[in-house]
């Protein structure tokens, strides 16, 4: 039987109104469970290293804090990592795992440079917002101004980034070891990595400008393991002041082998492993002196430091280190910034999250053009913390902030 | 003077390591990767002994290189002598070994730096030069623990065994010796002398998962240059390789340390593939 053109188009239109029309009720609902749905919130972070675990700690602290608050717009959040490691082919498969397997609605994390480096092409490609709360590198959010539309997504709300950290080194050299310990002999030491070759002759050039009269610069393999030969050549290079630039390499040997040698220069910098709440403690408390620059430690450097630091002790074993604080900050400014968005549409809360102006834990976070967390008064800065008697960290600069005097390694004592 | 200080107690570290790589070598012919992880497990023996169970350090340490030379062996009977005839098989099962151990550190301990810690906290002075008290101590032991494993082997009847053995192997078992056992007693005495370095070097050295590589790359690069399974070849390699380093980290820079060890194996390998007392080549 030939069925006619009209009968066939009548018979159609029967068929779509009778399949598609029920779903059409059906739509609402399904957004509505949507919306309903927890948002997710991936970490990936290095789960192995106490940047790690503790941004996992922090994560959890404001993941309750909103939820007691009623969610985001409704929405529970709830959260999932994935183990970056420090190896940037981990890194990437941490993102995909986050990505297309547990389908999170926003990425939360980081630690090393090289890794999250690599892990922004894949970010981008998935379209989702990452606020990084662990690396240093400038890199990392220049191409946010360069290729708008593929990294709008990224944002750093911690740590101040590795140019700004030089210049707070240099501001620490001039104000305080020259300015007020009245040491002008420096001995410049530090791993030999992309960023303390790239610190280097910044700090040099501006040491020399501030009157400082460099008496060594040396670089050690990040594999170095016996530091006395180096540490005999500072001390008689006639150094009075020893700054250090340690990330990867082995800050707990440098302190442990200055320690039993008795070197007699103090010493101070940036000292990634020092920035752990445990770093005095496992080594045996051979840091006694050492400064070390942080970005908050447990004084009010906010209305929120000191009870943060307080909360996060009673879950965890140690004091938080950095990649804590700019987790928690960064679970809240976002909740916020959807709030204000009103929606959970990515590029709306791109925008919202560009004017952000949150008190964070170590100042208020705002971003520049690149989507960096920015420095100044008042906001996040080098805070540079010595270690003393029972593992305490007093921070001696800015002197605005201090809550102790410095003291010398008690074998310089008189 | 500094030089000359902390030249020897690299060059202790280096013997104690290389001697014990290059003694099973020498008598089981068995190239055993897995000989910097007995350094790792002496080292983080130590640790939990004083750490976590919190055992007077000599305890932890004793009880740290008992087990290693334990581990020792367990891996000898039942890892490598199913495969001894094949140095390949060997190779792949003592790598496994290594990794397996780092893998279960890195599991157990995490990724951070451990503290072991030392036998003397006090810092001395000889001739105007400041040494911690506990590489000093290293240096001593290094010293003993070396002469003793020296006059045990050409004073005793159990060390003309592992000579008559390392000699020639097939020989020493018709003349009634017990080879097996005697492969065992070596792999004891190797694993115990690389535990023995992980707890004196532990205190000033790194004690974490991976430190079982740096050990191996210098055994490594000692016996080529001493001749492989040679001990007088080894020492005189190791006091050869610790000064170097410590010459180039004073002269030159600390960062050019690492290469030397590596230069002086391509030379080596290049020049006198045997090394300078080993009998034939060693690959």
């Amino acid at each position: 039987m030939a069925i006619s053109a009209r009968r066939l188009r009548r018979w159609c239109g029967r068929v779509i109104a009778g399949v598609f029309f029920p779903i059409s009720f059906l739509l609402p609902t399904l957004a509505h469970a949507e919306d309903s749905k927890p948002l997710r919130i991936g970490v990936p972070t290095s789960v192995q290293l106490q940047v790690g675990r503790d941004t996992l700690t922090a994560v959890k602290m404001a993941v309750e804090e909103v939820n007691k608050k009623g969610g985001i717009l409704g929405r529970k959040v709830e959260f999932v990592s994935a183990d970056e490691t420090e190896n940037p082919e981990t890194g990437i498969s941490a993102i995909r795992k986050l990505v297309a397997d547990e389908k999170v609605d926003v990425l939360i994390g980081g630690y090393t440079s090289g890794v999250t480096l690599a892990q922004l092409p894949h970010i981008s490609a998935a379209k989702m917002i990452y606020l990084g709360v662990g690396a240093a590198s400038p890199s990392i959010t220049n191409k946010v101004k360069t290729d708008y539309d593929n990294y709008k997504y990224i944002f750093r709300v911690g740590p101040i980034n590795a140019a700004h950290q030089a210049r707070g080194l240099v501001d620490y050299i001039s104000n305080f070891v020259i300015g007020e310990l009245g040491y002008k002999k420096i001995a410049i030491v530090g791993e030999n990595a992309k960023w303390v070759q790239d610190l280097v002759p910044v700090l040099s050039k501006g040491a020399k400008e501030i009157g400082a009269e460099i008496k060594l610069t040396e670089l050690f393999d990040t594999q170095t393991s016996d530091f006395s030969p180096l540490l005999a050549k500072v001390k008689t290079s006639g150094a009075q002041y020893m700054i250090v630039m340690v990330s990867h390499g082995s800050s707990d040997i440098f302190a442990k082998q200055w320690h039993d040698a008795q070197v007699p220069v103090p010493y101070g910098g940036i000292d990634v492993k020092s920035m752990d709440g445990d770093f005095f403690s496992r080594i045996g408390g051979k840091s006694i002196s050492q400064v070390a620059g942080n970005f908050a430690v447990r004084a009010p450097l906010t209305k929120k430091t000191v009870p943060f630091f307080d909360e996060f002790k009673k879950r965890s074993p140690n004091y938080p280190v950095y990649t804590a604080y700019f987790a928690y900050d960064a679970v809240l400014l976002y909740a916020d910034a959807v709030r204000r968005a009103g929606s959970f549409d990515t590029d709306k809360i791109i925008k919202e999250l560009e004017k952000t102006k949150h008190e964070g834990i170590a100042g208020e976070i705002t971003f520049d053009e690149n989507h960096d967390v920015q420095t100044g008064k008042g906001k996040t800065n080098l805070v540079f913390a010595q270690w003393q008697d029972k593992g305490e960290r007093v921070v001696i600069y800015p002197k605005e902030l201090r809550t102790g005097n410095f003291i010398l390694p008690p074998w310089m004592k008189k | 003077m500094e030089i000359l200080i902390y030249g020897a107690v690299t060059s202790a570290i280096y013997a104690m390591l290389a001697v014990g790589f290059t003694l099973i070598f020498g008598v089981a012919r068995v190239l055993n990767l897995a000989h910097g992880s007995f350094y790792a497990l002496g080292a983080y023996g130590t640790y939990v002994g004083t750490g976590i169970l919190g055992l007077p350090l000599w305890q932890a340490a004793v009880l740290a290189i008992a087990f290693v030379a334990l581990f020792g062996v367990i891996v000898e009977k039942v890892l490598i002598r199913p495969l001894r005839y094949s140095q390949l098989g060997v190779l792949m099962i003592t790598l496994a070994v290594s990794l397996v151990v780092e893998q279960a550190l890195f599991l157990i301990f995490g990724s951070e730096y451990r503290n072991v810690p030392a036998f003397i906290d006090t810092k001395l002075s000889i001739g105007g030069v400041d040494v911690a008290g506990q590489r000093l101590l290293t240096l001593l032991v290094a010293v003993v623990s070396i002469g003793a494993l020296y006059l045990f082997i050409q004073r005793t009847r159990l060390g003309s065994a592992i000579l008559a053995i390392s000699q020639d192997a097939e020989a020493a078992k018709y003349m009634g010796i017990p080879s097996d056992r005697i492969f065992s007693l070596v792999m004891a005495i190797s694993a115990s002398l690389a535990a023995l370095a992980g707890v004196l070097a532990g205190p000033f050295l790194s004690v974490q998962p991976s430190m079982h590589l740096l050990p191996i790359v210098k055994a490594f690069a000692i016996v080529i240059v001493g001749g492989l399974g040679s001990i007088p070849g080894s020492i005189l390699a190791a006091l050869m390789l610790g000064y170097a380093e410590t010459l180039v980290a004073y002269l030159v820079s600390t960062s050019w340390t690492e290469i030397v060890s590596v230069l002086a194996t391509l030379l080596m390998l290049v020049f006198r593939p045997a090394g300078f007392f080993g009998k034939r080549a060693a690959f």
